[in-house]
């Protein structure tokens, strides 16, 4: 009975004692994963910072203006100046169309079949 | 024989085999028990002392937080960085586990021949637990020192200020130490605020800090500094400073001052010379003074704006007589006499309003404390606390006082903005918040006639030079020529020019100051008064910013006719 136990105790314990080095074993795993994943994310981080530095200074004003004034003759730009500002107001009308009720007239007219020319050529007599 | 107790001795008693096998097991299990109590109280002891040991975080005295904390970047009105943290790799040595110095030294030489031998010698030397060897590097020579593996030579990643706009707005950023603390301009001011606290309680980690909007516009900042750049070359001068701000709200859009400093190597910031003009300078102003002496006197009613002025003959006072630079010498009326910048109409004009007056006009303004600003660096105006009748006479057209050009920035912004003095910021401001810090300093008329009299002395006066190259831009402002005193005496070769502006005058938006410090003539043809220089750089500077502050120019004659007073149509 009490060898049983024993027996029966012996198991559990051995059972138990590899239960808890597996999960010491899985815990320092994950921590060492965890350690490594902090380690990328902080060189991530620096990269990114010096990423984030690089790209401030290409769009800095002092930066792009020598890159202009070098490209100015071959792109042929320049400063912008008083005169070519514009305004709406400055903008002229459209000019007014040009009357074309006579020539409408005629072209339906002749459309119809009747030619205004016949009653000149008719009352002329020539023909 | 009879037998007694005590002639037998003791009595003899035999404990049987179990009996003494029982009390054997007992004193064992006695014994057991002291040893186990006594090593789970070893265990426990141990555990109670190493649960009172304070573990040492500390670098060479200061908190491993501190040093890796992070600081705000610094983001200009648009958006745009102007100053970022960058993550970098500092090379640091555990001198208890070194095991060869000599072999530790020379290979780190290899990659840093800079360090000098006996110093690193040194330094690895001892039971120290932490010592610096170089600090921020980049991370290629880090991986040099790592392919060197050398045992306790390690990196600690730190973080470092870098300000991408290099020198260009120096003197508003001011600079950070190795430690990562605000030594100067906006740096130290934003320490003294709370990204210090921030730091020490060791929440300035990451990106967690929230950014800081300046109200400073880089494309603005950046011509201003290039054309002050091109001042210094084309008039040979020794120093050149400009400032602008946005009237209604007291914003900084711009503020340079050169010669200046590159804040990614703050060393350069001890360079004699380059400490900020605009604020921690004070000059005397000059003629750009006479604005002053003019405003104040339209405000209190002692002059109006048609009034005659006597100008033929010069001042006598005692010995002295002050005379005008380019005199007429007839009478003057009010707008001419700023027009042709006349010392005898001016002092007229002081003496209608009061000495008394006069001296608490310039109370009024601030010009008796130093101006309530951001950057630390400022020095105190000296103006007289009395002025004595020649006193009040010079100080009407900007002699015998000296005040910062920021000083005469705000002034210049309270008279054409309707007549309020309004704090000058480098933070972005609101004009309902900037509203609320308004202090009335002339009334509303005097403003009008003042921008009305900086127009006038733009299309006639000394600011043509200026108005030539913003011509459409509605520009007006003063000259001053400030001779300096050599010796003791003023000098006539010598002189500080300064120009003081404000655009578009028909609705005002912005005010200027420029100096330009011993300048001397760009041709033969020119001369070195303000107009030609201080005046000409404001010109340009305002022809190349105006498109980007979305102001558009305007040819129409109508614009100057309106800003004529009701009372000289």
């Amino acid at each position: 009975m009490i060898r049983n136990l024993n027996i029966l105790l012996i198991f559990s314990s051995v059972l138990m004692l590899s239960g808890v080095y597996a999960l010491k074993f899985s815990i320092e795993n994950t921590a060492s994963e965890r350690t490594a994943l902090i380690a990328l994310i902080d060189s991530q981080e620096g990269d990114l910072s010096i990423l984030k530095a690089d790209e401030a200074v290409l769009s800095q004003p002092g930066h792009i203006e020598p890159i202009i004034k070098r490209h100015q003759y071959a792109l042929l730009i320049e400063p912008v100046k008083q005169e070519q500002f514009g305004s709406f107001t400055a903008i002229p009308m459209r000019p007014a169309k040009p009357n074309s009720a006579a020539m409408d007239s005629l072209f339906l007219s002749l459309e119809a079949g009747i030619d205004p020319i016949d009653a000149i050529l008719e009352l002329e007599g020539i023909e | 024989m009879a037998m007694t107790a005590d002639e037998l001795g003791s009595t003899i008693s035999l404990d049987g085999a179990r009996k003494v096998r029982g009390n054997l097991t007992q004193a064992r299990i006695r014994w057991m028990i002291l040893a186990l109590v006594l090593g789970f109280g070893l265990v426990g002891g141990r555990l109670v002392q190493l649960g009172m040991v304070v573990p040492d975080s500390t670098i060479e005295g200061q908190a491993r937080d501190v040093i890796t904390a992070t600081r705000p970047p610094i983001l200009d009105r648009n958006g745009l960085e102007m100053a970022v943290d960058i993550r970098v790799p500092s090379l640091y040595a555990e001198p208890r586990r070194i095991i060869d110095v000599e072999e530790a030294v020379r290979k780190i030489r290899t990659v840093l021949p800079d360090l000098s031998e006996d110093w690193l010698r040194k330094r690895l030397t001892g039971d120290k637990g932490f010592v610096w060897v170089q600090r921020e590097l980049s991370p290629a020579i880090q991986d040099r020192i790592m392919r060197l593996g050398i045992p306790g030579i390690e990196f600690l990643t730190e973080s470092k200020r870098f300000y991408p706009g290099m020198s260009e707005a120096s003197h508003i950023l001011g600079s950070t130490n190795i430690d990562n603390q605000g030594i100067a301009g906006i740096e130290r001011h934003m320490d003294g605020e709370d990204v210090a606290l921030l730091q020490e309680l060791g929440l300035a980690r990451g990106n967690a800090l929230k950014p800081v909007e300046l109200s400073v516009d880089m494309r603005v900042q950046h011509v201003m500094h290039e054309q002050l750049m091109d001042a210094m070359t084309r008039y040979q001068a020794i120093a050149a400073a400009g400032v602008m701000m946005d009237i209604h709200t007291g914003e900084v859009i711009a503020l340079a001052s050169v010669p200046d400093f590159n804040p990614n190597e703050p060393a350069t910031a001890l360079v004699k010379d380059s400490f900020n003009r605009i604020t921690a300078g004070i000059f005397e102003p000059g003629s750009i003074f006479k604005t002053v002496t003019l405003a104040g006197a339209l405000s209190s009613g002692a002059v109006s704006i048609n009034e005659q002025l006597d100008a033929r003959f010069g001042i006598r006072f005692g010995r002295f007589t002050i005379d005008d630079f380019h005199g007429k010498h007839r009478i003057l009326s009010l707008p001419e006499v700023y027009k042709y910048s006349s010392n005898i109409g001016t002092i007229r004009i002081m003496q209608a309003m009061g000495k008394e007056n006069f001296r608490a006009f310039l109370t009024t303004m601030g010009f008796d404390a130093r101006v309530q600003f951001e950057l630390p660096e400022m020095r105190l105006p000296t103006v007289p606390k009395q002025l004595s009748e020649v006193g009040a006479a010079t100080a009407s057209f900007g002699h015998g006082l000296s005040v910062s050009p920021l000083h005469m920035l705000t002034a210049y912004a309270a008279f054409v903005n309707g007549g309020n003095y309004v704090p000058p910021t480098l933070y972005k401001r609101d004009k309902a918040e900037a509203e609320q810090l308004y202090r009335r300093v002339i009334t509303e008329d005097a403003s009008a006639q003042m921008r009305y009299l900086m127009r006038l002395n733009a299309l006639e006066g000394s600011g043509s030079q200026m108005n030539k190259a913003a011509l459409g831009y509605r520009v007006g402002g003063k000259t001053g020529t400030a001779e300096k005193v050599v010796d003791g005496r003023y000098s006539s070769s010598k002189v500080t020019n300064f120009f003081g502006s404000a655009f578009p005058l028909d609705n005002p938006r912005y005010a200027m100051i420029i100096m330009v410090d011993e300048p001397k003539a760009e041709n033969p043809q020119s001369g070195t008064t303000a107009g030609w220089n201080a005046g000409a750089l404001t010109g340009r500077i305002v022809q190349r910013v105006a498109p980007m502050l979305g102001i558009a120019p305007d040819f129409s004659p109508l614009i100057d006719e309106q800003l004529v007073p009701p009372e000289l149509r």
